[in-house]
């Protein structure tokens, strides 16, 4: 095992890495990729969920008669099957979030009931003989309903968990007030003094939008109950977060768990943690069969969003335009159930400070919980939401200092090798580079078109986890062909393609032969869990150590056949070279192990170390940039705003894969433009979601698309992996919404401070500043 | 209630019984085990159950198993020549990687091949409108209106 640390040095360049063979893209082609949707196991049942119909009521009680007497009804799964496991309830780091509603509900759309049966359409006919006596309770629409005093409580008790550890000048409180889960705060310097003796201090609001995650492949889970051990082929891209959540929920031994990873058709964040998988094996183990669970969309959209927020920036500023110091006080709206907040909650509050030099900060970060469908993690979460905030308000104050944005965010970046923090990482990117780079595919300097605003954005955040830790298993065949072993799940980002060309290049050895191995909690060695764009670096470089253990494995074998030191050989291609003759590996193994052949088999295994020394409690492994630049020109008769061109670009250190890295950022970039633009989940004065369907939920299409969009991916060879890696999936989300919002107030003077930037927004704000 | 409907698919004649609410995906995944055809918003949104009916782009989530009576039905797995050989627009979605988690991939496969069927050589506009009947939330569509350029020019090459 070897820790992993964050690079401070620039790596070599190497040769430019050719397009590495896709793993899975032929299936992906031809409809031969199998993804947890197709599983299918004999005498499976399917389920389907009764939802709430209330934001907030009391159950007075469920009759499930009728329902449990109609042909092929098998089992019926209610709150009071629930209360008997061993823990009824799931979330990270605080568990309150019921595997089905006990005794109360809490969002529109929360599972009451669940009824498996011989097919979906026997499920959804019992359903409808279910009934529900609820008791509506007073709802609590948004944070500042949940704060103020005597508001109704969402929870009377509180909850099991714990409030996360953290590092030097940061404070993590579980549950302090009523209604709310988390407390995230973070200080360093005098930010009073700071503010006092500043030239000028400025304090803006902004308001951040929720959206769904919209990933194709609903959230599936098959399940089953055998012999005392339960097995599950799910599309949660945690599998052994999962298998530790169903140890806890059960009271199972985490060994008697078995999770599946198929391929996933998209997730964004929607299947990271714990969610309905629960539940499913619960309906398996009472209706003592296979149970099949997959939601539909509308369920889907009903089951987790991006968090919504409202952050408040008083950032002092010399008169030469240097940021001195930052109060920021932050709200975010985490819905009726933790799922993730609290690691929003302290992403968000650590990545307020932006890519800039402070003298003093001081940060709170809130969650607080409403009566509205459950916030969670949503690609780059808490990054999305503190730069949208951070680098508006760097415009607005560029624009009352005369100063142009450009050269605001100049004179102030982190250089390379300066530290995020006191205690932290150094940045590991060319900011300024990047900035640059924009700059000239914009054509910022050049003079506008009548009527055209440009804006700048650039986000930042941490990337590659808290202390995460990976394994892998690298197997090289008597053939010479490798099959690679990890729990990084391949969600669309090529994480095979990427892992299997890591231990390719170490091996010297031919990356099209080589194999991603099926995801099995059973065989594949554990890592975290498919976050925080950590796959290519953190198990990227378990891979990198366990290939170049298999390397040794390799020499040390034929230096035994060849009567010889393994230092007096070279691996090069499927053979060894001793004084210049080539002796092929394939005969060798097969004259020694027989016809069967063998696999030489390694394990590799990195730790990020914990440091408490640094806020986060460790030492942040890199750092995601996303430079962009927008120009937009505005309707100032109707409010539409029209996005000319988009330029977005990030770092990924070293590229495996060109067109793997600028998918991810061309992918990101266009959901947050669409959140920008139009996107949004809203709700009814009552709290019912207004938009939850299909047909109604809007999020971008091929027509959508800015006239002119441009992506861009640079190697500064900073990063941590193999040859200056880092990870890049989350990046391209960052700062669009600040770009496009950053040029409408270039356009037209006017800030909008509502997302989406929608005509009734835009002229909303175009009346506000000019009520003629 | 179950009635007989008959037709073909992926070239083969086929006679299954089904209920009259029955749809078209449920067939093709569960009688005919072609689970390419992917169940994404079941709405007719999202495009990702997308087969060819008579050589017209259907969505197959929304289209009553009966009314498949007498057509000519393909799903991506039909694409293929039967020595593998991919479709001109197959090679260009592989070849450009206008795909991630490939969960919409084969609807938007089957969907562009009637676009090209149709006009061999689409403008940009063309494209993004046929594209409105799709939905790909990995990729911001540039990979993939790349990959539609790609098979039209693919075509032309074996044309000429």
């Amino acid at each position: 095992m070897s820790l992993l640390l964050p690079s401070n040095r620039i790596h070599p360049a190497l040769p430019s890495h050719p397009e590495p063979p896709q793993q899975g893209g032929h299936a992906k082609v031809t409809g031969a990729a199998r993804y947890a949707f197709d599983a299918a196991l004999p005498g499976m049942l399917h389920a389907k969920v009764l939802r709430s119909p209330h934001p907030h009521a009391r159950i007075r009680g469920i009759d499930t008669a009728k329902a449990a007497a109609l042909p092929g009804v098998v089992a019926i799964v209610t709150g009071a099957d629930a209360r008997a496991l061993a823990l009824p309830t799931y979330g990270f780091t605080i568990q309150d979030q019921p595997v089905i509603a006990i005794d109360k509900v809490r969002h529109v759309g929360e599972a009451v009931v669940a009824v498996a049966a011989r097919d979906e359409r026997t499920a959804l006919a019992a359903l409808a003989l279910v009934d529900v006596d609820y008791d509506p309770l007073p709802a609590l629409p948004d944070p500042a309903a949940a704060l103020a005093p005597g508001a109704p409580l969402l929870f009377e008790e509180p909850q099991p968990g714990f409030a996360l550890p953290v590092g030097a000048g940061s404070t993590s409180r579980k549950e302090p007030a009523p209604n709310v889960l988390y407390e995230y705060t973070y200080t360093r310097g005098g930010v009073d003094a700071a503010l006092d003796r500043a030239d000028h201090v400025f304090t803006d609001s902004f308001a951040f939008s929720a959206i769904n995650h919209y990933h194709l492949e609903p959230h599936v889970n098959v399940a089953r109950f055998e012999d005392g051990r339960l097995e599950l082929w799910s599309s949660n891209q945690d599998p052994f977060m999962l298998r530790a959540d169903l140890s806890r929920i059960f009271g199972m031994p985490d060994t008697d768990i078995r999770v599946h990873t198929p391929l996933i058709g998209g997730g964004f964040g929607g299947k990271s943690y714990c969610k309905m998988e629960p539940l499913v094996a619960l309906i398996a183990q009472k209706a003592r069969r296979p149970v099949r669970l997959a939601l539909t969309l509308d369920e889907s959209i009903l089951t987790l969003t991006k968090h919504a927020a409202e952050l408040t920036l008083t950032t002092a500023v010399g008169a030469d335009g240097r940021l001195l110091a930052r109060r920021a006080d932050i709200v975010l709206d985490g819905g009726a159930y933790c799922d993730a907040s609290v690691m929003v909650a302290l992403k968000t509050g650590f990545r307020i400070a932006g890519a800039y030099h402070w003298d003093a900060l001081d940060v709170r970060s809130r969650v607080v919980r409403t009566t509205k469908v459950p916030a969670g993690s949503f690609r780059g979460f808490g990054g999305t939401q503190a730069s949208y905030a951070s680098e508006c308000q760097m415009d607005m104050i560029a624009h009352r200092l005369g100063i142009d944005p450009y050269d605001l965010r100049v004179m102030n970046f982190l250089g390379p090798d300066e530290p995020f923090a006191p205690g932290d990482s150094a940045i590991d990117s060319d900011l300024k580079g990047g900035l640059d780079e924009v700059c000239t595919r914009l054509g910022y300097r050049a003079p506008k078109k009548a009527g055209h605003g440009f804006g700048l954005a650039v986000g930042i955040k941490d990337g590659g986890g808290t202390g995460n830790h990976a394994g892998a298993i690298v197997k090289v065949s008597q053939s010479g062909r490798i099959t690679v072993l990890a729990a990084t799940a391949e969600i669309g980002q090529g994480a095979g393609t990427t892992l299997c060309s890591i231990a390719a290049d170490v091996l010297g050895l031919d990356a099209a032969d080589a194999r991603y191995g099926a995801i099995d909690t059973d065989v594949t060695p554990l890592n975290n869990g498919t976050h925080v764009s950590c796959g290519t670096v953190v198990t990227g470089s378990a891979v990198a150590e366990a290939a170049a253990s298999v390397r040794e494995e390799i020499l040390a074998f034929a230096a035994e056949q060849l009567q010889c030191a393994p230092a007096d050989l070279a691996l090069e291609g499927w053979a060894v070279r001793r004084n210049g003759a080539l002796h092929p590996l394939e005969p060798m193994v097969r004259g020694y192990y027989g016809g069967q052949g063998f696999a030489f088999t390694a394990y590799g295994h990195v730790k990020v170390p914990y440091d408490d020394g640094a806020p986060l409690r460790s030492q942040n492994l890199f750092w995601m940039p996303c430079w962009t630049g927008a120009e937009v020109s505005v309707d100032r008769e109707t409010g539409r705003v029209t996005v000319h061109r988009l330029v977005v670009g990030s770092d990924a250190g070293r590229i495996i894969s060109r067109r793997a890295c600028e998918g991810q950022v061309a992918g990101a970039a266009i959901q947050a433009y669409g959140q920008a633009m139009f996107e949004s989940l809203r709700y009814t004065p009552a709290l019912q979601p207004e938009n939850a369907t299909p047909w109604t939920y809007r999020v971008a299409q091929a027509a959508d698309l800015p006239e002119h969009f441009e992506v861009f991916v640079t190697e500064h060879m900073r990063g941590p992996g193999p040859g200056g890696l880092k990870g890049i999936g989350e990046a391209g989300m960052l700062s669009i919404a600040a770009a496009i919002g950053n040029a409408i107030e270039d356009a037209t003077g006017v800030r909008v401070n509502a997302m989406p930037f929608s005509p009734e927004a835009v002229l909303a704000a175009l009346d506000a500043a000019d009520p003629a | 209630m179950t009635l007989t409907v008959s037709f073909t698919i992926n070239g083969a004649p086929v006679s299954t019984a089904v209920h009259p609410e029955t749809v078209l995906a449920d067939v093709i995944r569960d009688e005919f085990q072609l689970v390419g055809c992917k169940v994404g918003c079941d709405q007719a949104v999202c495009g990702a159950c997308t087969v060819l009916v008579d050589r017209i782009p259907m969505a197959a989530c929304s289209t009553f198993a009966f009314e498949a009576e007498g057509r000519d039905i393909v799903t991506i797995e039909g694409l293929a020549r039967p020595d593998g050989t991919l479709s001109a627009v197959q090679r260009a979605f592989l070849d450009v990687q206008g795909f991630q988690c490939g969960f919409c991939t084969g609807g938007l496969i089957l969907l562009v091949t009637a676009l090209l069927e149709r006009d061999p050589d689409p403008d940009r506009a063309t494209i993004t409108d046929w594209l409105g009947s799709a939905v790909c939330r990995c990729t911001g569509y540039l990979a993939i209106i790349e990959a539609v350029e790609t098979a039209a020019r693919l075509n032309r090459e074996v044309a000429a």
